[in-house]
Parts: structure tokens; C-alpha cells; sequence
């Protein structure tokens, strides 16, 4: 047999689809002849070229937002998934409980209110009485 | 069909992660969408990567296997599990990319691949990546397609064969031409590569 029907069998017999019988005459084949030996070696290296082809190939960020949205995955499970979530909602709740701890310290620490002193009410000079004008006793509304 | 092993009311994120593909198949034809998230999730890359080889452009790529999967959500609870369910999602994106090609362009004649890698490939790496996606472009598609399931994927030629409707015997004789003409393509641009250097 010819190196040409050998190599025929070359790729059978890498994926181990080639009966016994004829891989044996190719192993006996191969051990003689390196042409062959090299053909199989080069089949070897195919997957790693192949490989190769696809390097850099990124899957895009949205990859799977864009498919779950053509599904409609969103009305059926009724929630958004892996959407980036908004920082909004928990700075505001970090606000307001900063402000009312801002409050309640405040209550607590500042200084009173500084009262105006009152005066007296003997400093008070009560209205010269008209005559004929009836007099109100202090703390009686007059009518 | 089996009847779904997971609860369509599942499921923790865990629960799906180590959950077998049949599984996943099976919740989702019954109702539980989160177990297509986790299918998406296993196979988007490996899809993309074949659509990518078998036509040579990320963003077309990246449409067929995005197609591929809303196919696949719209006919997994007719999906009747005799294949592996990534036969059936390669069967799927080989199928669009083959319909693609022929609406599309013409094989790139092996005289326009002539192209030197550069002198300033940025690696060795790159340039053999380069040198294998024109090989590949120059290959016919039904060829091209057998090389990738098998080289690519690991199918076995049961799963090509009924990924691509086609025999097993064709799938033999195809897998055999096409890495003869692999090898045979790859040589030539190397030494044509090589020489323009």
C-alpha cells in the first residue's frame, strides 16, 4: 500500500474510528515511514491551530442581557437580572440616618438658649389712674 | 420526555451551577427560566467561538449566537433530549452560519489570503491565530463546519453527523478532506507568508 492510502487513514485513525486490523498495518506503516509520521503529527497540531484562530475573542458585556431581553426573560421571572445597581437609593438612606444623628446630637450637646432677662414688674410704672376710669385688679381681664 | 428533576420554583444560584445539562433542560421546558440563564451562561462562549470560526467576523458572530440562543428558548420544551444539548445548540449555530454564507459573500478566494502576517504582529501567537482563520475562511463551509465540531467542540461523529443531517459515513470522509486541506492550506500561506518576510 501507498503513502497516499495511508494518509487517507490518517484521520480515522487519530479519532480511534479506524478497525484494528488497518490501525495496526498503519502503526506497522508509520514505525518506516516518517513522511507519514509527519502528516500525523501535523493532523495532531490542527486543533491548536484552530484554537489559535479564536484568541482575543471576547464575549461582549451585554451578551446576555440582549438574548434574556429577546426572550422576554424579564416579564417571565418578573425581576431584572445583573443590571448594575444604583448607588442613589443607599447614599440617601446613609444621608438621612447621618442627619438624624446630626440632630440628636445636636439636641443633646449644644449650649441652651440664653433667656432674656425678664423685668421686673415693679419696675413696671403703672398707668396714672384717670379719674372715673374703673381700676383692674393685676391679673383680671377687664371686660 | 423526563419530567423536570429541578423545581421550576428553585433555585439557588448553586443548586443551577452544579445542576447537569439535562436537568437545566428539562426545568426550563418546564418553566424555570433561571435555568436558561445558567445554559446561556455555560455555552455563550463556546457558541460565539464556533460562529466565529465558522464566518470570521465578531459581530456577525455574535448576532448568530445570539439568535442561536433565543432558538433554543423557544423550542427546548419540544426538545427531546436524544442528543446532548450542545449538539442540538451547535446544530443550531452551524445552521445559522451556513444560511448566513450563502445569503452572504462568496468564499474568499485563496489568492486575496495572501497577506503576510507583518512585521509587527504583536506575537507569534497572533499571527498564527491570523494564519488559521484564513485557512479556515479558505475552506469550503461544509468542511469547515465538520473540522470545527470535531477539532473545536470534541464531537463525536455520531453528534456531528446529527448536528449537520448528514451520515456518519459523509461525516468520515468530510473530516478526512478537511484536514487534508488544512494541512495542505496552512502550508502553502505559511511558506508564502514566509517568503514576503
Amino acid at each position: 500500500m501507498t503513502c497516499r492510502l495511508y494518509e487517507k487513514q490518517l484521520s480515522l485513525y487519530l479519532d480511534g474510528e479506524l478497525p484494528a486490523a488497518r490501525a495496526a498495518r498503519l502503526e506497522a506503516h508509520l514505525r518506516l515511514c516518517p513522511h507519514c509520521r509527519g502528516e500525523l503529527k501535523a493532523m495532531i497540531g490542527i486543533a491548536d491551530h484552530i484554537r489559535a484562530a479564536s484568541t482575543g475573542l471576547e464575549v461582549s458585556h451585554d451578551f446576555d442581557q440582549r438574548v434574556l431581553r429577546a426572550v422576554g426573560y424579564w416579564e417571565v421571572t418578573g425581576r431584572r437580572v445583573a443590571r448594575p445597581r444604583s448607588l442613589l437609593r443607599p447614599l440617601f438612606f446613609v444621608a438621612v440616618v447621618l442627619l438624624a444623628l446630626l440632630g440628636i446630637i445636636w439636641h443633646y450637646l449644644a449650649p441652651p438658649p440664653s433667656r432674656q432677662p425678664q423685668p421686673a414688674a415693679a419696675q413696671i410704672a403703672p398707668a396714672p389712674a384717670v379719674p372715673g376710669t374703673p381700676v383692674t385688679p393685676p391679673g383680671r381681664r377687664q371686660r | 420526555m423526563e419530567k423536570a428533576a429541578v423545581s421550576p420554583t428553585l433555585v439557588g444560584e448553586r443548586r443551577l451551577r452544579l445542576a447537569k445539562d439535562s436537568d437545566l433542560v428539562s426545568a426550563c421546558a418546564a418553566g424555570a427560566p433561571e435555568a436558561f440563564r445558567e445554559l446561556l451562561a455555560r455555552y455563550r462562549r463556546s457558541a460565539l467561538t464556533l460562529a466565529y470560526q465558522m464566518l470570521g467576523n465578531a459581530e456577525d458572530a455574535e448576532d448568530v449566537a445570539q439568535e442561536a440562543f433565543v432558538r433554543v428558548f423557544q423550542a427546548i420544551p419540544r426538545f427531546r433530549q436524544e442528543a446532548a444539548f450542545p449538539t442540538w445548540l451547535y446544530r443550531i449555530v452551524t445552521n445559522l452560519c451556513l444560511g448566513r454564507r450563502r445569503k452572504q459573500r462568496p468564499l474568499v478566494a485563496l489568492e486575496t489570503l495572501r497577506e503576510p502576517t507583518g512585521p509587527d504582529s504583536p506575537s507569534q501567537q497572533v499571527a498564527e491565530g491570523l494564519l488559521a482563520r484564513q485557512v479556515l475562511t479558505a475552506l469550503p463551509p461544509h468542511l469547515r463546519a465538520v473540522l470545527l465540531l470535531r477539532e473545536q467542540e470534541g464531537l463525536s461523529y455520531r453528534d456531528i453527523a446529527g448536528a449537520l443531517g448528514v451520515p456518519v459515513g459523509t461525516v468520515r470522509s468530510r473530516l478526512s478532506k478537511a484536514r487534508a486541506s488544512f494541512r495542505r492550506l496552512w502550508a502553502e500561506l505559511s511558506e508564502s507568508g514566509e517568503g514576503k518576510q
